[in-house]
């Protein structure tokens, strides 16, 4: 029988426990259930593509799959803004699942994405949560902060007061260390702690600055369609599970990282306090509304996710 | 051979203008860094842009380095072999390995416009905080191979002329203007 | 075609064209894409171009032009000459003094930068012709340069730290205090290997006449000059342990000190900042260039299935847990010769690390055994990043061969200290266990 090997390019370092736990399992998964008749050649991250050029690789049908953050393919997708996380507006990760997968956000990512002749399928929903060396107990506190931060996130707590600057993370931990930067946002728990950034910042804050689709995994739909249909249907079936599985269980190992954390290194939860977290909701809501500006599609995605918010009673 | 010396003359001259201009970008790169460094540290309010826009002027730099580079002979080489051979048996090596040269350089000039094609297309930013329009500094990289491609063609007619004792190029005239002032190889 | 010919082809056409004196940048781009049109096809010279841009947007690179711009400031000024004057004339008394104090230099711009080439470059503009004009020996200078050149990776800051440990999981800070040991180990070691060889071979770096000494007094107003390098190295090595900058943005600093140098110096206008700029471009162009070529060179290495031979490599090694580490080293010293360090950790860590950990091995030891190995692949021929980069920079008389010559020696004295190191792993652990 024939054998087909697809390339797959990861935005995980190996180290990275979603480079095992996500793409070890996809791998597992599909090459158990075709009973080998498809295998995947994983790459780590930058090895044949840097992270924000996976799309364009897998879009061209030079890379058969790839792991992206949904913000990596901003310019082709307008919902990636959306998709990568709007801050303060889930509060539990099951409500941006629920949102996904059951309220249709899903299938309008994997609509965008089509055009490009790729197949979108988000990997997981979790937590982007800060850590910092002192902890926030006032606004004066956070307004005071200098926080690594990338992307929408850096717009947002620059626009909160705080004074947020990127620094790649190769020079994050030097950074956090000296004493350049006072906090930072590296996934949550077990992003700060693959980072060692437990070992110079004590505090883990709560709650979460967004709660989102932050990893996704894209397949090029020319590479999908030479399969034969059954294999097809094997790939998107396992892509599906992958979602929920992996939600869940990233949920639990943040959870248990965290308390590691707590137990070798002394971290201590700092939650924000409550007039602190109602005027982060307000600056957030502002700009919300900048993306839903972004496309038609963007302003009915935000529109159903602020009327999902309302039924929460959140808004 | 009259217009093959023009056009000879004429990339040269063109690679070294440019080059000229673009090594001042060092000075942007510089000044940007320490105001970001200064506002930080001084005010306690980075900004979003500084960083990102020294990045994207080293980019530019970098990218379009090469065809002056290649005017200068700057792009460094192992000369263990080939020193030991007269000018014209190098020029008849040159030719030759030039085809790989060009197997590079078309390759890179093929899928460098085809990415530039494709930003400037949907006139692409960053996506950052800042969100700065990057599609200029993607298309430097079409330019700045064709400049390099260019001066490879130069190299290339060169070589012919000195392996074939063509008179359209004149190495000693040639060596007279690459001498730098202060007799250093840079 | 399996991995192992293609391997021997894909290297041996890089040696090929290489020793055909085509310039490195071209050699690495061209092979890349010949092999990358048999092995995958046409549309993958995607990749190629998607490297560069990916390498156009490496922000600890900006570090490089700055620090070079840096070095050409300094040179152009005087700075450097008057800091080699008065070198000379303190430690010129010794044989090999003036390589020793370069060494004490490099180690210092070691701990500036995180990357290799800017102090190599910066270094072979100062230091090279400083030596040269004392009647030093031309393979002692070159030698010296490159390997001290190289420390910048193994003395903290260190990108090629941080990568190992985001690829192996080990903590960063733990990574940096284990490299401060090993780099001064290798620092002592080297500077008695300068010190036995000029002694048994005056001529290679004599000393000073005595009678060109100098007086107790014409020293200390000599140390005038080192003031302002010292200046420098305060502002860039002060802004990075105070928190004033990242490692990158220190090269900013480095070029602000340098140029209140020049002005000190009354040499600040504007032919010198014209010509340095131009000089910078050209170094930086060179570097990057070839940065360009060895990333596409070894995505297009790693898109072949390199790190399948490596996993097949290793499940044939005799010898036991120690075979197996010295089988490691050798890998990576031979990829050394012909792989950029990036794409060296990429095809190796992956297989190399679990093994490490299942043998009961420190992987903070493995770590710096492996950045050590990488940075004696940077300086070993025929392809070394170090090699190349001192190319660029030398005076028109020196060649490949003799650069290729004066790292030998120096590469023997890295290879004693590594075994040091394996021997006595304690001298890795110390810092480490007693910081954290
Ligand atoms: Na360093
Ligand atoms: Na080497």
């Amino acid at each position: 029988q024939e054998t087909i090997t697809w390339k797959v390019q990861s935005h995980w370092p190996g180290a990275s426990s979603s480079y095992k736990d996500s793409l070890g399992r996809l791998k597992d998964q599909i090459e158990e259930r075709s009973d080998g008749r498809l295998k995947l050649q994983l790459f780590e991250a930058g090895s044949l593509f840097k992270a924000q050029e996976t799309f364009n690789a897998v879009s061209r049908g030079i890379l058969e799959m790839g792991t992206i953050s949904p913000s990596y393919a901003s310019d082709k997708m307008s919902l990636a803004g959306i998709a990568s996380g709007l801050p303060f507006a889930f509060r539990n990760v099951w409500e941006a699942a629920y949102f996904h997968q059951v309220l249709g956000f899903e299938e309008m990512l994997r609509e965008e994405a089509a055009q490009h002749g790729v197949y979108y399928s988000t990997d997981k929903v979790y937590p982007t949560e800060m850590v910092v060396k002192e902890p926030i107990e006032s606004w004066e506190d956070f307004t005071s902060l200098k926080i690594r931060s990338s992307g929408a996130l850096q717009k947002f707590l620059t626009e909160a007061g705080a004074a947020a600057s990127y620094i790649p993370g190769g020079e994050l931990y030097t950074a956090l260390d000296s004493g350049i930067v006072d906090g930072a946002h590296w996934g949550a728990a077990q992003g700060a702690y693959s980072m060692a950034l437990y070992e110079i910042a004590k505090y883990h804050v709560q709650p979460a600055l967004n709660i989102a689709g932050t990893d996704a995994i894209i397949v090029s739909q020319k590479a999908l369609d030479k399969l034969p249909a059954d294999l097809q249907k094997l790939v998107k079936d396992v892509l599906q599970e992958q979602f929920w599985y992996r939600t869940n269980e990233y949920q639990y190992k943040e959870r248990v990282t965290l308390a590691k954390a707590i137990e070798e290194e002394g971290v201590k939860i700092n939650t924000l306090p409550d007039d602190v977290q109602d005027r982060l909701v307000q600056v957030a809501q502002e700009m919300w509304d900048e993306e839903g500006k972004r496309s038609d599609n963007a302003a009915e995605a935000l529109q159903m996710l602020k009327d999902y918010l309302g039924k929460l009673g959140y808004l | 051979m009259r217009a093959i010396t023009a056009f000879m003359n004429g990339v040269t001259r063109l690679n070294n203008a440019i080059g000229q201009w673009v090594s001042y970008l060092v000075f942007g790169m510089f000044i940007f860094i320490l105001l970001e460094v200064f506002l930080r540290y001084a005010f306690n309010s980075p900004t979003v842009w500084t960083n990102e826009l020294t990045q994207l002027l080293f980019g530019a730099y970098a990218v379009l380095s090469g065809g002056y580079l290649m005017a200068h002979r700057g792009h460094v080489n192992v000369d263990l072999i080939y020193s030991m051979f007269g000018t014209r048996v190098r020029a008849v090596i040159d030719i030759f390995t030039s085809i790989l040269f060009f197997i590079f350089t078309l390759a890179l000039l093929w899928f460098g416009y085809d990415m530039a094609q494709e930003s400037i297309g949907n006139w692409e930013t960053s996506y950052s905080a800042w969100n700065p329009p990057i599609w200029p500094v993607k298309a430097c990289i079409p330019i700045a191979t064709a400049l390099l491609v260019l001066q490879g063609i130069v190299k290339l007619l060169e070589d012919i002329a000195i392996a074939c004792n063509l008179s359209y190029y004149d190495p000693e005239k040639d060596k007279v203007v690459e001498e730098d002032p202060k007799g250093e190889q840079l | 075609m399996s991995i192992e010919a293609l391997t021997l082809l894909f290297f041996g056409s890089l040696l090929f064209f290489v020793f055909l004196g085509l310039p490195l940048a071209f050699v690495l781009g061209g092979v890349s894409v010949v092999f990358l049109y048999f092995t995958w096809g046409f549309d993958s010279f995607y990749m190629v171009a998607s490297q560069i841009w990916s390498t156009m947007g490496s922000f600890t690179l900006v570090a490089i032009p700055l620090f070079v711009f840096m070095a050409m400031i300094l040179e152009r000024t005087g700075v450097a000459k008057d800091l080699y004057r008065t070198m000379h004339l303190w430690f010129g008394g010794v044989r090999g003094g003036l390589a020793i104090g370069t060494l004490v230099i490099c180690a210092i711009f070691a701990a500036m930068v995180g990357i290799s080439g800017a102090a190599v470059v910066a270094m072979g503009t100062i230091a090279l012709p400083a030596m040269l004009a004392r009647g030093y020996d031309r393979s002692m200078c070159l030698g010296v340069i490159n390997t001290g050149g190289g420390w910048g990776i193994l003395i903290p800051p260190s990108i090629m730290m941080i990568l190992y440990a985001l690829i192996s999981g080990v903590s960063v800070g733990k990574m940096f205090a284990a490299g401060v040991l090993p780099g001064i180990l290798l620092m002592v070691l080297t500077a008695i290997y300068i010190l036995i060889r000029s002694n048994l071979q005056p001529h290679l770096a004599p000393a000073l006449p005595p009678e060109e000494r100098g007086t107790m007094r014409e020293k200390l107003v000599a140390l005038r000059s080192i003031a302002l390098p010292v200046l420098i190295v305060f502002m860039v090595l002060g802004s990075i342990m105070g928190g004033i900058t990242t490692p990158t943005e220190a090269a900013a600093m480095g070029v602000l000190g340098s140029l209140i140098a020049a002005a000190v110096y009354r040499k600040l206008d504007l032919p010198l900042l014209k010509e340095a700029s131009v000089r910078t471009f050209k170094l930086t162009g060179m570097i990057m260039w070839i940065l360009f070529a060895a990333h596409a060179f070894s995505a297009a290495y790693q898109s072949m299935g390199a790190q399948a031979l490596i996993e097949g490599f290793m499940t044939h090694i005799p010898g036991g847990p120690w075979g197996i580490i010295i089988a490691m080293m050798l890998i990576t010293f031979i990829l050394g010769m012909v792989l950029d360090p990036v794409g060296i950790m990429l095809i190796t860590l992956p297989v190399f690390l679990p093994i490490v950990e299942s043998l009961g091995f420190d992987p903070i030891w493995f770590g710096i055994l492996f950045v050590i190995n990488m940075e004696i692949g940077y300086m070993t021929p025929p392809f070394g990043f170090n090699l190349f980069y001192l190319k660029g920079i030398v005076p028109p008389g020196i060649t490949m061969k003799d650069i290729y010559k004066s790292v030998i020696p120096f590469v023997i004295v890295e290879i004693i200290g590594l075994a040091i190191l394996m021997i006595f792993p304690e001298i890795v652990t110390y810092l480490p266990d007693l910081l954290f």
